[in-house]
């Protein structure tokens, strides 16, 4: 493939100033049961070929499906159309980058597509089945995902590449329904459960069937629990909850595409400004956040993004000060940067790429255990697990929604509390930030659902923090 | 390829499968997208691409697998895999509840195996000249839309799409469908040089129908209309007059909260029990209505079943839900061809083509002139459920957002957070406007599959804000 890449940009390079070419292979699986019975059992597979040319300061961007040189010559044509068709804009430069070399494939121990669906099935039946076992349980699903991404890239700066990366993950949800309406609680998250970059070996590690006793439980008592009060008050976050946290409110607001005004039709803009880094006060002291492609297992990382630019390690928040961006070769350039920070990715064969959040983490602190941060808690709220997220399209105001919540009183968890909800202004909440756990309980949470771009593309990434505290949050039930 | 060979391939997909019910899916997309920001080019994006879908059913259970590849291999890969992760389903699970793929139905526009191509397509929602796919005419619409902004003393950002996608299915049942479906989007987000901003946006079948200087000019009216910083209001309820934007949001969260069958059968939806009775105001009529002629048409669902009118609320009273063939097993009645998957999707079947009929006032203004003191709302964004059941949901306000006093729009302001029931908002429904317009997102993940729901705008009492999107 790589050779057949090489040929097609050695052609686009006698016709434009700029291109590159992506090859993708995707195989994929998913297979959940729905109170015991298949809910669905999905595999796919595709590949294609799809080319990127520069027209001006614009992109042209066209894909065709297949994988020889009629298929990368129709998409090279079609993008010089596309290009030409344009209407003219002003040349903008794109920060240099040695040309991507090599080969790279993540680590996975066991092929998950070599384990049998049997077996598969079979785990993820045991996992329903002790879900079902509390009676008020109505719906219980157990899922599982896999997925290999075979890619090879090259460009008319020399970039010649090929990447493999396989993910594997899964999860559990229980649906109690009870004269006060529904409940779910999920397990280890609600968003496709927990994905990482690995192998079947994952799925294994997150014990579904050991765990489901205690999710379907937790979903049947929230329907006798009472509302989350209203009010101002210490929040504990953890998990999935505050990985989506930084998710939204820290990496969506540092996209430079997005500051820049790139992204205003669709995903919107930031309250962050291009000139925000090293002056822009974000957080409190204790909030150091890092945007780490290299980091193992998780689905933000890679050796080179879809432009060839090798992953980095990005300090975004230092001490609660901005620190940097999550960036491309074009937006690095526009304001004066020497590198891109690396962050371009595709969906696939049949989108271009654009800036996507890299493994975006809150550091760890010296709080000790969840247990010990809360028993520092004299009074508060600990939440758990997303259950609704919604930030405007400065990504400043936020509401996240939370499947189950604890009181904290005089150190310890009380009272299981239903419909828990926050709210906030992303750097007020940030600047409440008085606490993050040691380095001890810091693991990474998964993100397989962001969507972004026109046409839209879905991404995933991981967000690695350990339990934090935030004083004065406006939580109630909703 | 053309729509005969879809469909040819189609029938070879389905032809490779071994004996046993099989459903096989050709969607064929074509589409091009041009998007600008700062009132020039930033992106284009031009798709050829198709996806050979094959769903097979063993013993009460759908495995599905599917492919971009349509060589003799890789469509017995596929049905290969769909064959075998239904018959592992089977021996691990024993015996699904899935009764079976819909039998055809020649009278509402199936082929059957004894009449040729092609069969009949009961809309019109393909267009010829659309689906010739013409860049040049993208970058026409983005010099006019930029043009109306800069004479209006805005900026624009937007996106310019349109596509053609062809969908084939034949199904071992002796069903044979074929549809062809064009669509076009423009949208527009105006900025003035204090960074408000405001929207505008057009949806139909062909290309040509859309005005993209019109809809900018509408974009930056919004964006510069009224002087000053935006106002901050307090939480609280307010009377709203929302654009069709703002009730396309509206009903979307109602297509996945009350009128989803399969929520509806696990006495897990918003209509359990509600069935019969009064949801909304009783100027409130709403229907999935797949020939409207101002939607986005579509002749068969994921299944092949055939798409027909159904009544969601009349006159303010919840008829029904929308199913697919397991949800209605499940409920026990029939399929009315709301399936997103062959086999169902696991979130349920969805009403794709919503339309709410309009009311007796005019236009915005006229539901404004009623309002001593509320909110006017261009469109919401970041919607999300959050008690299905109450069709509780938060969205934030966007892209024009203004102050109603004394029955005229005054002043700008900041976003609002509104946090409620849908369902809520539909009962407290005081006037519609006469117009019911096509709103789409024009999102478009995953293959291309265009929707939108045709809705006029709303007056609402008492509608919950819970924050205010303040400049930070």
């Amino acid at each position: 493939m790589l050779a057949l890449l090489e040929e097609l940009i050695d052609s686009a390079s006698r016709r434009t100033a700029y291109a590159d070419a992506r090859h993708v292979r995707v195989r994929s699986e998913a297979v959940a049961l729905r109170n015991g019975e298949l809910d669905s059992l999905d595999s796919h597979e595709e590949e294609g070929i799809g080319v990127r040319v520069r027209a001006g300061g614009a992109w042209a961007f066209a894909a065709a499906r297949g994988s020889d040189r009629a298929a990368g010559a129709a998409a090279l044509t079609r993008a010089l159309e596309l290009a030409q068709a344009q209407p003219r804009s002003p040349e903008r430069p794109l920060a240099p980058e040695p040309p991507a070399r090599g080969s790279f494939a993540s680590q996975a121990q066991l092929d998950p597509f070599a384990v049998s669906l049997e077996d598969k099935l079979a785990l993820l039946a045991e996992a329903g089945a002790a879900l079902r076992s509390e009676r008020r349980v109505s719906v219980a699903r157990a899922f599982a995902s896999a997925r290999v991404e075979e890619k090879a890239f090259a460009s008319t700066e020399g970039a010649l590449c090929e990447q493999r990366i396989t993910e594997c993950g899964g999860g559990l949800a229980a649906v109690a329904v009870g004269e006060t309406g529904t409940q779910v609680r999920s397990y280890p998250g609600s968003h496709s459960g927990h994905v990482a970059q690995a192998g079947y070996e994952h799925l294994l590690s997150l014990d579904l069937p050991g765990n489901a006793p205690r999710v379907a439980a937790e979903a049947a008592a929230l329907l006798d629990a009472p509302p989350c009060p209203a009010g101002r008050t210490a929040l504990v976050l953890a998990g999935e909850q505050l990985g989506l946290q930084i998710h939204e409110s820290v990496g969506h607001a540092v996209e430079l595409d997005r500051v820049l005004g790139g992204e205003a039709s669709y995903a919107g803009t930031s309250f962050v400004p291009p000139d925000g880094a090293g002056s822009l006060r974000y957080g409190s002291e204790h909030m150091n956040v890092t945007a780490d492609a290299t980091l193992p297992g998780a689905l933000g990382s890679f050796r080179w993004d879809d432009e060839g630019v090798e992953a980095q390690t990005i300090p975004i928040v230092r001490d609660g000060v901005l620190g940097g961006f999550l960036s491309s070769r074009e937006s690095a350039a526009a304001i004066g940067l020497a590198r891109s920070g690396g962050c371009m990715r595709a969906e696939g064969f049949a989108r271009q790429p654009i800036v996507r959040m890299t493994n975006v983490g809150l550091e760890p602190g010296e709080a000790g255990s969840l247990v010990e941060l809360i028993g520092s808690t004299p009074k508060g709220v600990y939440l758990e697990t997303n259950r609704s997220w919604s930030i405007d399209s400065r990504r400043l105001h936020f509401q996240f929604a939370g499947e189950a919540a604890w009181e904290i009183e005089d150190g310890r968890l009380g009272r299981m509390l239903r419909d828990p909800v926050y709210a906030g202004t992303s750097p007020l909440f940030w600047a409440g930030l008085d606490a993050v756990c040691s380095p001890e309980a810091w693991k990474l949470a998964s993100v397989t659902n962001c969507g972004k771009g026109e046409p839209g593309q879905m991404a995933g990434v991981s967000h690695g923090c350990a339990p934090a505290r935030f004083v004065g949050v406006l939580v109630g039930s909703g | 390829m053309s729509a005969p060979e879809v469909s040819d391939l189609a029938e070879r997909a389905l032809a490779a499968t071994r004996p046993g019910e099989a459903l096989a899916t050709v969607t064929r997309e074509r589409s091009l997208m041009l998007r600008f920001a700062h009132s020039a080019p930033t992106q284009a994006t031009s798709v050829d691409d198709l996806t050979v879908e094959i769903a097979a059913l063993r013993d009460g259970h759908v495995g599905r697998a599917a492919t971009n590849g349509v060589d003799l291999d890789a469509l017995e890969r596929c049905a290969g895999a769909a064959g075998r992760a239904a018959e592992a389903a089977a021996r691990s699970a024993g015996a699904g509840d899935y009764p079976g793929f819909p039998a055809p139905s020649p009278a509402r526009g199936h082929r059957t195996r004894s009449i040729p191509h092609p069969c009949r397509i009961l809309h019109e929602g393909h267009d010829v000249d659309t689906a010739v796919l013409d860049p040049g005419r993208g970058g026409e619409a983005l010099d006019a839309a930029c043009a109306a902004a800069r004479a209006a003393g805005a900026e624009a950002s937007g996106i310019w799409t349109t596509a053609s996608v062809e969908t084939a299915i034949a199904c071992s049942t002796g069903t044979f469908a074929l549809d062809r479906l064009t669509d076009a989007f423009v949208k527009v987000v105006a900025f003035e040089p204090g960074g408000r901003s405001g929207y505008g946006s057009q949806t139909a079948v062909a290309a040509r129908a859309l005005d993209p200087a019109a809809v900018a000019a509408r974009a930056a009216q919004k964006a510069v209309a009224g002087a000053g910083e935006p106002v901050e209001l307090a939480p609280g309820t307010y009377t709203v007059v929302a654009e069709p934007p703002a009730t396309h949001e509206l009903l979307g969260v109602l297509a996945r909260t009350a009128f989803d069958g399969l929520a509806h059968a696990e006495s897990r939806g918003a209509l359990t029990g509600g069935l019969g009775t009064r949801v909304a105001a009783p100027t409130v009529n709403l229907s999935d209505s797949p020939r409207h002629p101002a939607t986005l048409p579509r002749a068969f669902d994921a299944e092949g079943v055939p798409k027909a009118p159904l009544p969601l609320i009349q006159d303010g009273v919840a008829h029904r839900v929308v199913h697919d063939t397991r949800s209605a097993a499940l409920a026990g009645g029939a399929s009315t061809g709301h399936a997103v998957a062959a086999g169902g999707g696991a979130e349920g079947p969805l009403a794709t083509n919503l339309a709410m009929a309009g009311g007796g006032a005019a236009d915005e203004r006229e539901l404004c002139r009623a309002v001593e003191r509320g909110i006017y709302v261009t469109r919401l964004w970041y919607t999300n459920v959050l008690r299905p059941r109450e069709t509780l949901f938060t969205a934030v306000t966007r892209d024009g957002t203004f102050l109603i006093e004394d029955g005229e729009v005054t002043r700008p302001l900041a976003d609002m957070r509104l946090t409620d029931s849908a369902l809520g908002m539909l009962s407290r429904v005081e006037a519609l406007g006469a117009r019911s317009v096509l709103v789409s997102d024009g999102e478009l993940y995953g293959r291309r599959f265009a929707t939108g729901s045709v809705c006029p705008p709303l007056r609402i009492g008492a509608v919950a804000f819970t924050g205010s999107a303040a400049r930070g």
